[in-house]
């Protein structure tokens, strides 16, 4: 298993340009990253490019690491999520109006458990899941599409079956609500 | 209810909405594009904005917890190192390895720092030098230039400077990165002296070749932690003669 603090390590002598390091926070994180990639993303392809990306990256950025105080999974993870709505957004524009096609999986890919490498601080992942238990389950299904799917406001009023601007009204009191209960 | 934040309002015309969620949205991608580029612009400019948006990327990852790990194929892992190997490590690259040192990565820099820094002494009497490798270090504002050169055989090292002065109150401290170092190591304060020789233990020498040499401005006296604590002046790689 993987301590956050081993991988803070990893990413500390990344910065100092060290290649094992970054081969073993690679073997370490990837999994986990490429399950993030295709959560979002839904296409094999397009996930293995952006994990590539997510790790050039980490190479490239492992010195503002620190800036953030960020505890190292969290950090890893928001790379991943953000470079793979970019590239959902990307490709969203291109197909604008058309819908997804083609070779996109309709299923979340099979598990690969793998040790717990890589858990975000036990504490702060029970807070977060305890107040999304608070929100009404819809709710709560809406943050986590907007998270984990990257679905917008138009996609998640779809989804939800309800008009965009009531799907604007849920996520913003859904958020204050969270804040509340996170502050708490 | 009537959205409150349809049409084009500016999020401050909404009080109960504020830069709180304005963050959370942005965290979640749900601004459009406009207003993820002002909102961008200000984060720029607002440490506060930044610590908000830092807060919910820390809350929402949480969620990323029940994603299911998925082994990638071994392709994405061999075409990375092969561009990690091929990207060049300019000047850019070292101000960044010297620059992961001053933030937060204190306590592991303290640790991996394996040489104590020098005290560069003067050699009083200008002796035979042949130089097999030298460096010359500018600043980017070429407000100071120092050039240095090494005597392989005599592990004596010239330090010139020819232009530029520590800041009041601080000093220059110069720093050697060994090729595929993980650490710099201090080389010592330079002194008041334009010109000095001094000479330097072997191992120290030894890791010339292909080495970097930085200049970073510290306290009085050389950096308190053994690492770089202030900015990177300057940094070159150093020539083989």
């Amino acid at each position: 298993m993987t301590t956050p603090a081993e991988i803070e390590t990893m990413i500390a002598r990344i910065a100092l340009r060290d290649r094992r390091a970054f081969a073993a926070l690679y073997d370490a994180t990837s999994a986990k990253l490429f399950g993030v990639c295709l959560r979002v993303l839904k296409n094999r392809g397009e996930a293995e490019d952006t994990l590539q990306e997510v790790f050039l990256r980490i190479w490239a950025k492992a010195d503002s690491y620190a800036v953030t105080g960020h505890s190292p999974m969290t950090w890893l993870i928001t790379i991943a999520r953000n470079l793979s709505i970019d590239r959902l957004r990307a490709r969203q524009a291109r197909m604008s109006g058309q819908g997804y096609g083609g070779d996109l999986l309709e299923q979340v890919p099979d598990s690969n458990p793998g040790p717990e490498a890589t858990t975000i601080a036990r504490s702060e992942q029970a807070r977060m899941n305890a107040c999304m238990e608070e929100l009404p389950q819809d709710r709560a299904e809406a943050v986590r599409g907007a998270y984990l799917e990257g679905d917008n406001y138009q996609t998640l009023a779809e989804r939800h079956g309800v008009p965009l601007n009531t799907m604007r009204t849920w996520l913003r009191r859904s958020l204050q609500k969270l804040k509340e209960c996170l502050t708490r | 209810m009537s959205d409150p934040m349809s049409g084009t309002d500016t999020p401050q015309a909404e009080p109960p909405f504020d830069d709180e969620f304005l963050a959370a949205e942005y965290v979640l991608h749900l601004l459009d594009a406009e207003a993820r580029r002002s909102f961008e612009a200000r984060l720029a400019a607002e440490p506060a904005l930044r610590e908000e948006v830092h807060r919910w990327e820390a809350h929402f990852a949480s969620l990323a917890e029940e994603v299911p790990e998925t082994a990638p194929p071994a392709r994405v892992k061999a075409a990375l190192m092969a561009q990690i190997d091929a990207a060049p490590e300019g000047p850019e690259g070292v101000r960044r390895i010297l620059s992961a040192w001053r933030m937060g990565l204190g306590a592991l820099a303290a640790a991996l720092v394996m040489v104590a820094a020098l005290v560069l002494v003067p050699i009083l009497s200008r002796p035979d030098f042949s130089p097999a490798y030298h460096v010359d270090l500018a600043s980017a504002d070429g407000d100071l230039f120092v050039a240095a050169g090494l005597d392989a055989e005599q592990n004596l090292l010239l330090i010139r400077r020819d232009q530029g002065a520590p800041r009041p109150g601080r000093a220059l401290e110069l720093w050697l990165i060994a090729d595929g170092a993980e650490a710099p190591v201090s080389l010592g304060v330079l002194p008041e002296e334009n010109e000095i020789f001094v000479t330097l233990p072997a191992e120290l020498a030894q890791q010339f070749a292909g080495a970097t040499l930085a200049i970073s401005d510290e306290p009085e006296g050389g950096s308190p932690t053994g690492a770089p604590t202030g900015e990177v002046l300057a940094a070159a790689a150093v020539e083989t003669l």
